[in-house]
């Protein structure tokens, strides 16, 4: 079975909320990349670090309780909310602040954003 | 012409954002979780970047862009994604908005097209 790392994961530049530690499980192994243009490069290098499973969220779908964390490029309304509703950290590229209509879900335990790859680093 | 598509799908909780004046847009193939709230649809092979002062037309109605932030021609090339408020603003509030004029829109239908083109 995986042998999992964390990672922590930081606010970059004009980002809000964080840091995440992410740990994938057996039960939750898939860095999920729901961005344009295929796997993202932040899930790449999550995926790397942790010993994740990167995943196409625009390719497949997966089941939430699959998810280790989701890496979306959301600039504000819809992906930004539905992750956090359903508990899954969630890692916006863009640096987004908490809105649009799921905005209650969205706190700095389970969201961070304007994350780019120099944000993410092996947690001890 | 910057953008035409076709509405496939309209999720159930559409009608809620529309009566709040937004819309959002997914192509088709976008995760099932994203479906409640979204209009599917299958856009044609075109695309420019759309700019403030281009038109929305949609069931028979027009409006007018008002502002287009920095991430919403990515999202919408890259994934056929918009977020449309109709809020007649100039800046944008997100990055992803694409601003209209503060007017109601209709409640889009299945097989009906949506198109972004230049005014004139």
């Amino acid at each position: 079975m995986g042998d999992y790392r964390s990672v922590s994961i930081a606010a970059g530049r004009g980002g809000w909320g964080g840091p995440l530690v992410v740990t994938p499980t057996d039960e939750r192994p898939l860095i999920y990349s729901v961005t344009g243009g295929g796997i993202h490069p932040v899930a790449a290098k999550i995926a790397e670090l942790t010993g994740g499973e990167a995943f196409d969220g625009f390719k497949s779908s997966a089941k939430f309780d699959k998810i280790a964390c989701a890496v979306i490029d959301c600039g504000g309304t819809a992906r930004v909310g539905v992750y956090p509703m359903k508990k899954v950290p969630t890692v916006d590229v863009y640096p987004t602040s908490p809105a649009g209509p799921l905005m209650q879900f969205i706190t700095e335990e389970i969201f961070v954003s304007g994350v780019g790859v120099d944000q993410i680093s092996v947690a001890e | 012409m910057r953008y035409k598509t076709v509405v496939t799908e309209v999720g159930p909780l559409v009608a809620d954002f529309v009566r709040e004046g937004r819309l959002v847009l997914f192509a088709e193939g976008a995760p099932e979780e994203l479906h409640s709230f979204s209009v599917l649809h299958r856009p044609e092979d075109v695309f420019e970047e759309v700019r403030p002062g281009d038109v929305v037309h949609m069931g028979g109605i027009r409006r007018r862009v008002t502002a287009v932030g920095d991430v919403a021609n990515a999202n919408l090339k890259a994934l056929g994604h918009a977020a449309f408020k109709c809020n007649g603003k100039e800046q944008p509030e997100l990055p992803g908005d694409i601003c209209l004029e503060a007017a109601e829109l209709p409640m889009p239908e299945v097989g009906q097209n949506i198109s972004i083109e230049v005014e004139g």
